[in-house]
């Protein structure tokens, strides 16, 4: 289990070439939290998981880790590539054996006693033991989609960012990515998923948020219930 | 008459290439020295050079800084340097009256290699920044966010730009190993000092020896096909197909 922890991402901007993208976007997250993020192509959702992963500049944006003060984004950043991880929308497969490329993960995570016992048991988990010798590049997506999990699994991230995962899987890859996603964030991880298909993940019983021009708000927002997300969260005291 | 001058040139040129042959052959240690004189000074110019310009490079490919653009054009334009010009210049700076002249680097190893690595850098760089600008960023972003250190993931997208870099470096070698001016310039080419394979023949062409020039040319020859043949080889292995 990953101890606990929470992440306050405060008011982020982004703008690229004078188009605003991320307006004041403030989100927390702690052990477990599930949230699912929609929005029109182009909205900004991408940018919003690459900034928490720590992967892209944002203009402005403050960050409070185990509600410590807040402090700049650049300065967080070390501590976000060791604690975030984000999953592209088409995984990266590193060149060679779907084994060196769970070793390779493996090799990182220093928490790991015995590397190999913990490759065999991710493999076993992810149902790829039939492919690991083979080239993770020539993979169909749906496998890929399970190495990148079995790579967070044994990364073992406080916070896991999956940018459209299941975008281009069918329905058994589907049902097997929200089964992988369920133990995940049972281990404490917490997950934010961008997609254009909230339904898919109702099983995870995620929140939906919504990021409409250049902001985020409750998914409820647009039926009035709720005026934005930060009301949200601070009536759940995040 | 033409046919009987054309007939003796071919009779010499036979004769040559057979005496070269056996002058490799026969375990002359002045050609084998001269051999081992050319591929020391320009092994250890590519080695120096290798770490620096995959640095910049990697730098030009993933780096977001004022002058980049320009730098990029800079190294495309040394490319096509003739090593004369390497060659005159360094050797301003290392002759007497230079600004390094104290060194007494003239007409040494070290003169030829400095010639050498400044010859194969702009190649390496500019080879070695189009294959991390093809390589797919989130190599990078994978790497980096699977939890490996900055240099970690710089030798991680080394990996897997692997094939691109290596043809670099056969590229790189093969036009310092095969370059006159420069060496001959800053070497002097000194007999079982700086006398390298590219100075010999045009030495020993001059004075009209064709047996010895044949007999080094024949061993460029047989490196440039060892550097191709490697190099077919290695993007082969970086082929698109199963």
């Amino acid at each position: 289990m990953i101890d606990d922890f929470r992440f306050d991402y405060r008011n982020i901007y982004k703008q690229y070439r004078r188009k605003q993208v991320l307006s004041d976007v403030s989100i927390s997250l702690s052990n477990s939290d599930c949230y699912i993020i929609t929005g029109e192509n182009g909205a900004g959702k991408t940018t919003l998981l690459r900034i928490l992963a720590g992967i892209e500049k944002p203009d402005r944006a403050s960050i409070s880790i185990n509600q410590a003060a807040q402090k700049p984004w650049r300065s967080c950043r070390p501590r976000l590539s060791k604690s975030v991880m984000y999953l592209h929308q088409q995984p990266y497969m590193l060149s060679g054996s779907v084994r060196r490329n769970l070793e390779y993960t493996a090799r990182l995570n220093a928490a790991l006693i015995d590397k190999n016992a913990a490759v065999d048991q991710v493999m076993l988990w992810a149902g790829l033991e039939h492919l690991m010798t083979q080239n993770a590049v020539s993979l169909s997506g749906g496998q890929q989609q399970r190495v990148a999990l079995a790579r967070a699994r044994l990364r073992n991230p406080q916070l896991l960012l999956l940018d459209e995962p299941t975008a281009n899987l069918d329905t058994d890859g589907r049902g097997r990515t929200l089964l992988m996603l369920k133990t995940i964030r049972e281990s404490g991880t917490a997950i934010l998923i961008s997609t254009h298909d909230p339904n898919i993940f109702t099983e995870l019983e995620a929140h939906s948020l919504h990021l409409v021009e250049q902001k985020l708000i409750d998914k409820k927002a647009a039926t009035g219930k709720i005026s934005d997300f930060s009301s949200y969260q601070k009536s759940r005291g995040l | 008459m033409p046919g009987n001058q054309s007939n003796s040139l071919v009779d010499v040129l036979l004769a040559s290439t057979l005496d070269a042959f056996r002058l490799l052959f026969s375990g002359n240690t002045d050609i084998w020295e001269i051999i081992g004189i050319s591929f020391r000074v320009s092994s250890l110019a590519i080695l120096f050079a290798i770490p620096p310009a995959l640095m910049i490079a990697f730098a030009l490919a993933y780096g977001n800084f004022f002058g980049r653009r320009f730098l990029i054009s800079v190294f495309s334009t040394f490319l096509s340097i003739p090593a004369v010009v390497i060659g005159l210049t360094l050797f301003i700076i290392l002759s007497r009256q230079g600004p390094m002249g104290d060194l007494g680097l003239l007409f040494t190893q070290k003169a030829m290699m400095m010639g050498q690595f400044l010859l194969c850098l702009p190649i390496l760089v500019a080879m070695a920044h189009t294959s991390f600008q093809a390589a797919d960023r989130r190599a990078w972003e994978t790497a980096r966010t699977l939890g490996a250190s900055r240099f970690y993931a710089f030798v991680t997208v080394l990996y897997e730009i692997r094939f691109g870099l290596l043809a670099a470096m056969l590229a790189a070698y093969g036009r310092i190993i095969s370059e006159v001016g420069a060496s001959m310039m800053l070497g002097g080419n000194i007999a079982h000092y700086t006398r390298n394979i590219p100075t010999a023949i045009a030495l020993e062409t001059s004075k009209g020896n064709f047996a010895e020039g044949i007999a080094l040319g024949l061993v460029l020859l047989f490196l440039a096909f060892l550097l191709n043949g490697l190099l077919h080889y290695v993007q082969g292995k970086g082929s698109i197909h199963p």
